[in-house]
């Protein structure tokens, strides 16, 4: 079962690497955001992670637990980080036209 | 015109630069770079780091000194020990001063527990219909221990069983090995074989090994000088590992089964070590609780750390382990170090096993001493088995064995309770690289995280539940 965890996590490793591709081809990005959108992906992927292992070793606390934490601070930080992301690019817009 | 064309340089549409604030333009240019120096410093200390992690996982080696101990430390006499003390006639005759010492110390808890008649009543249990005491519970239990009594004998008897001296089978050709890589590997390589968790190998040290023997089943005293078959170079230790869930049901007999089937594999894999070395040409002698300090050994061989509650934690495994002897006077070996692994300073801060002892017998205080602080201490005639002048938590052991005698087990709740009480999880991993470099205050936010998200728990039906499915998929 978590053989099987770290082969999707793999899969969406992939795809989360594709779409930060797509995002940074249409959108300027500073450091900060990549650091954002990095830490937020990360958050959220270590947290299955961490669920599923948790709930494998027989504790469910644990699982929901890392649920709560991680998940939710996943997605505090890509929250703060699109609206950073929408705003330097409408910065940006309204500066060059 | 001409001359105004032939001066001008002719550059396309796709060569004409940016304007050097627009994207693509030289500062453009230079902010990418930059972004890739950043992005490449964050890859490299990111790799540091891992580095310095990997290397204190693996733990910082040190010599011989790595457990300090004070000028006027003696070798702990082995009439000394808790439990040998407890069950000798003998000895409870001879030391009538301890036993009044002790007496006093339990009269002032309120309590009319008997220490003469405390091994009888341990041994006696306590079946009843709670649940981790019943019939099916001890029943287990009794199977976890019977080839390690049949073998062996109790788990603190000297030369018996398995542990016994005798060397009439030692092969009269040596075996070389070419190098002492080759033997240390060749050691280990058995000692996987014979299902051993861990193995490391340490030179003899006389300051560990207990002066006089003695064995309080037979009441005999052993000199090591007169009786030992011969004078010992290295100390080979193994670790058994203990059940997970099983002990996660402490303080319970299932606990207990645990415990005794890990005595059973410390006197098989010891047994078998032994028996090895004597085939090979060389003199051993296999070892239990007996000869010497079990957890100095393990130190000295680089298997873990000296915790607060008096046991050594060993990395992956935590405490939840046991831990056998093989005194051989083969040498040609690689010696393994003593290793820090962070465990001092962790339990520092995280002292779960003393606020879970239901006998309150582990010390709260921060730091180690070189003698007990514990209530009752300034009275020599009740410190008698602690390890003076040795720089560590030292336990009031005592009053875990009255809780032991009361209860009918033998209890464990601070194996259970440790943060590093863990199975092979990779998440468990994951925290244990993180302590390695985490501040104190970290170790104890860890300490209240491992008990927000219900690890460690003591008291638990549902673990005893838990234990009699465990096997389900085997
Ligand atoms: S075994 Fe039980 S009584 Fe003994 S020290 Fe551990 S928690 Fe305390
Ligand atoms: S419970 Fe905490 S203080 Fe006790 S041995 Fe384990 S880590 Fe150390």
């Amino acid at each position: 079962m978590m053989d099987l965890t770290w082969y999707l996590l793999g899969v969406l490793t992939g795809i989360s690497a594709l779409m930060l591709r797509y995002l940074a081809a249409r959108m300027q990005l500073t450091l900060v955001t990549w650091g954002g959108l990095l830490a937020g992906i990360g958050a959220l992927l270590f947290c299955i992670a961490w669920a599923v292992g948790a709930y494998l070793e027989g504790v469910p606390r644990a699982a929901a637990m890392g649920l709560l934490m991680f998940v939710l601070g996943g997605i505090v930080i890509l929250t703060v980080t699109a609206r950073l992301i929408a705003k330097q690019n409408r910065d940006q817009q309204g500066g060059a036209s | 015109m001409a001359e105004e064309k032939k001066n001008s340089v002719e550059v396309s549409e796709d060569e004409v630069m940016a304007p050097a604030s627009e994207p693509g333009g030289v500062d453009e240019g230079r902010r990418n770079l930059l972004k890739l120096g950043i992005a490449g410093a964050g890859v490299a200390a990111a790799t540091a780091g891992g580095v310095v992690i990997a290397k204190k996982l693996e733990g910082i080696p040190h010599d011989e000194t790595y457990i300090p101990i004070r000028e006027d430390y003696k070798p702990f006499d082995g009439r000394s020990l808790m439990q040998a003390f407890a069950s000798s006639k003998q000895l409870i005759a001879k030391y009538p001063e301890r036993v009044k010492a002790w007496e006093r110390e339990v009269r002032k808890r309120d309590s009319k527990w008997d220490v003469v008649g405390g091994n009888a009543e341990f041994r006696k249990g306590k079946m009843s219909d709670v649940p981790g005491f019943t019939q099916l519970d001890y029943a287990l239990s009794h199977g976890a221990w019977h080839t390690q009594s049949k073998f062996h004998g109790p788990a603190y008897g000297t030369n018996v069983g398995l542990f016994s001296w005798a060397q009439s089978d030692v092969a009269k050709n040596k075996w070389k090995f070419k190098s002492r890589l080759e033997a240390s590997d060749t050691i280990k390589s058995a000692a996987k074989l014979y299902h051993a968790a861990r193995c490391g190998i340490a030179p003899h040290d006389p300051r560990w090994d207990y002066h006089p023997l003695y064995d309080p089943v037979t009441e005999k005293e052993y000199s090591w000088e007169k009786d030992f078959p011969f004078k010992p170079k290295s100390v080979i230790v193994l670790l058994s590992e203990m059940d997970y869930v099983a002990m996660a049901a402490a303080p319970t007999v299932l606990a207990d089964a645990t415990s005794g089937q890990g005595y059973t594999d410390m006197a098989n894999q010891a047994g078998s070590m032994a028996k090895f070395l004597r085939g090979l040409g060389y003199q051993a002698v296999a070892a239990g609780n007996d000869l010497g300090i079990s957890t100095a050994y393990a130190v000295a061989a680089g298997l873990g750390e000296l915790a607060r509650a008096g046991w050594v934690i060993a990395p992956e495994l935590g405490p939840r382990i046991r831990i056998s002897k093989v005194y051989t006077d083969f040498d040609f070996v690689e010696y393994d170090n003593p290793r820090e692994y962070g465990v001092t300073s962790f339990c520092e801060n995280c002292k779960r096993c003393a606020v879970a002892c239901p006998a309150k017998a582990i010390t709260l205080d921060d730091k180690r001493t070189f003698e007990p602080v514990y209530e009752g201490a300034e009275d020599p005639d009740y410190t008698w088995n602690n390890n003076i002048g040795v720089f560590q938590w030292h336990s009031d052991s005592k009053k875990c064995w009255q809780y032991w005698c009361e209860s009918g087990s033998s209890c464990a709740a601070c194996i259970a309770a440790c943060p590093y009480n863990k199975p092979d999880f990779w998440h468990h991993r994951f925290i244990d690289a993180q302590n390695v470099i985490a501040p104190g205050w970290v170790h104890s936010a860890m300490r209240e995280f491992d008990i927000l998200f219900g690890y460690g728990d003591i008291n638990n039906p549902q673990k005893i539940k838990d234990f009699y499915k465990s096997g389900r998929k085997l």
